[in-house]
């Protein structure tokens, strides 16, 4: 577990800093970091290009919400039906795609237009996603505290603390499914497919739980984003969500369980940390991932520790 | 009715070049270098707002402003190739990942230069044509005609020449096309420069029909994309045709669907054609 207990030290940050700005960059983090982690598992673990978290990340951001709302029920309850409706459209999705044995590019583009599928869905369902104006969420989660009682989870501390545990469950599970035997038949399959197949791998079941699991972590951080931004709009969905969670994987380290976070902290905080207008920060972060890609093709976890792919 | 299906149908070839366009840029840069150039959309976007500031900022006449806009989209896919994709090429993955970062980079550069407000081109050839209940404005004809031209010209080229045989050769076998004495890095960097040019002239022809945004250049290199790969990656006659078939797809099933989900149909359509045939309709690499 020693990377996961690395992320361990972040809990003492609000005590020494007073910064709002520095926390909710690293809320921003920590929440987008879920969404790349899960992303990891499917691409950097068991090797298949994904493009289908970008709307899971969505699906798990509007149905925890109008679930919530329109049964009154609370956030942690509302995760669970979304949680299943995520595995069932995976499982379909999933399905379709590794029945035909798409790979690679192929594989990208079906899961990309599957994606966008769902954004014109949620984009087009007027009377409940209010379309392109998106929605509102004005109820936080809330939380049972020993002796407190019942708190809702209001404010940057608060919220810091939710992000940062959710993402150290979040990477614990991870370090512990890519540490089993599945995680070792994810990377015989990204070794080499037909070899694992022969080997008695059942290849297809095995891509469909990877690609399961990484949507509903997708979901759970697209749940926690819409809960945290109050808001939650069809962009959340849109390709660049996807391909953001890929540059955080890809920038940081593919296939370990601390690069996606690494990643994400470099992209979400950089072009934040210099004060830019809006307009030069989309500059800043383009000039960033393009360095980082041409420097460190590895990533960044990958020039700092010789290999440590966790296979 | 039937005249409403036949005008769908028409914009529908007309758009469909302008995705066939894309297509064939990333057929190409596929074949050759290995990587998609996802920016391909935005060397649209360059071509687009280049060829508006020539013509209604400099007051140069249009074609002259077509011919310019493209070799400013070739130069700058000539600049995006030497500082970064030449460092990219057969790694999808990263050629991927530096191509939407040089989304982000040209994109806020417009955004900076032009801003958000959407641009107009005075009418260039303005009026249209009319074939019994149907009008064509001339100006789709036109836009229709030239790219129709540049990929026929491009596919005939590429089949006749020897640097089209060198090319082929690569596509199929690199080493070998390398021992017979193909110039591998120049072909590369001529591959990446010829397809931004392409989308350059792709936008030039759009900015005479539609107005400008900074981020037009998104919804094109998607079709592209998916036009690529309904005809399957490398063939570059089914580019087109690829191309054609999404556009019309779109237009017509907007008439009898609804038209938010326009860019579904096509979607659905790639989806159900990549199931049932894997390489493509008319078959990949040729």
């Amino acid at each position: 577990m020693s990377s996961v207990w690395l992320l361990t030290p972040l809990y003492l940050i609000p005590v020494f800093s007073q910064s709002e700005v520095l926390l909710t960059i690293l809320i921003f983090t920590f929440i987008l970091s879920i969404l790349a982690i899960g992303f990891n598992i499917v691409f950097g673990y068991a090797g298949q290009l994904t493009m289908f978290h970008g709307a899971a990340f969505g699906i798990g951001a509007y149905g925890t919400f109008l679930i919530h709302s329109s049964l009154g029920i609370s956030f942690w309850l509302a995760l669970l039906p979304t949680f299943v409706a995520i595995l069932l459209l995976s499982l379909l999705v999933g399905w379709i795609c590794f029945k035909f044995r798409l790979r690679e590019f192929y594989f990208a583009v079906v899961t990309l237009a599957f994606s966008e599928l769902v954004r014109l869905v949620i984009l087009n369902w007027n009377s409940v996603t209010n379309g392109s104006l998106g929605l509102l969420v004005l109820d936080k989660p809330t939380f049972w505290l020993p002796g407190v009682g019942v708190m809702m989870i209001e404010g940057t501390r608060a919220w810091y603390l939710l992000a940062l545990t959710s993402l150290l469950v979040v990477a614990a599970l991870s370090y512990v499914l890519v540490r089993s035997w599945i995680g070792r038949n994810f990377a015989a399959i990204r070794l080499n497919e037909e070899l694992a197949q022969t080997l008695g791998i059942d290849t297809f079941r095995y891509k469909l739980l990877a690609f399961a699991i990484s949507n509903i972590m997708a979901g759970y951080a697209g749940a926690l984003f819409g809960f945290y931004t109050n808001y939650i709009e069809p962009s959340q969905l849109s390709i660049t969500q996807s391909l953001d969670a890929i540059a955080m994987v890809l920038l940081g380290g593919v296939g370990s369980i601390l690069g996606p976070v690494v990643g994400a902290f470099v992209l979400t905080g950089l072009p934040h940390v210099i004060n830019l207008s809006a307009e030069l920060r989309a500059a800043a972060y383009g000039a960033i991932l393009i360095v980082a890609i041409l420097v460190m093709p590895r990533g960044i976890v990958g020039l700092l520790s010789r290999s440590r792919h966790v296979s | 009715m039937t005249q409403v299906i036949l005008g769908q149908f028409l914009n529908g070839i007309i758009i469909g070049t302008l995705y066939g366009i894309i297509a064939l840029g990333v057929t190409l840069t596929f074949g050759i270098t290995g990587i998609v150039n996802f920016a391909l959309g935005q060397f649209m976007m360059i071509g687009a707002y280049a060829t508006w500031h020539l013509t209604d900022i400099s007051h140069l006449p249009y074609p002259i402003a077509v011919a310019l806009a493209v070799l400013i989209a070739g130069f700058a896919g000539l600049l995006s190739d030497r500082a970064l994709f030449q460092f990219t090429r057969n790694n999808l993955v990263n050629g991927l990942l530096v191509s939407i970062g040089l989304i982000s980079v040209i994109e806020s550069g417009a955004l900076l230069l032009y801003t958000a407000t959407p641009k107009n081109l005075d009418f260039v050839l303005s009026g249209s044509w009319t074939f019994g209940d149907i009008t064509v404005p001339r100006m789709k004809v036109a836009t229709f005609g030239v790219l129709l031209v540049v990929i026929v010209f491009t596919w005939i080229a590429l089949a006749n020449t020897w640097l089209g045989r060198a090319t082929r050769a690569y596509a199929q076998n690199p080493e070998a096309a390398t021992l017979m004495g193909v110039n591998t890095e120049a072909l590369q960097v001529g591959v990446t420069v010829y397809s931004c040019a392409l989308a350059g002239l792709g936008g030039a022809m759009y900015a005479s029909l539609y107005s400008l945004e900074p981020s037009m250049g998104a919804l094109f290199i998607l079709k592209g994309v998916e036009a690529a790969i309904l005809a399957g990656i490398g063939n570059l006659a089914g580019a087109l045709v690829g191309g054609i078939i999404l556009g019309v797809t779109e237009s017509i099933g907007s008439l009898f669907l609804p038209t938010a989900f326009r860019d579904a149909y096509g979607l659905i359509f790639l989806v159900a054609i990549l199931l049932f045939r894997p390489s493509g309709l008319f078959g990949g690499q040729k």
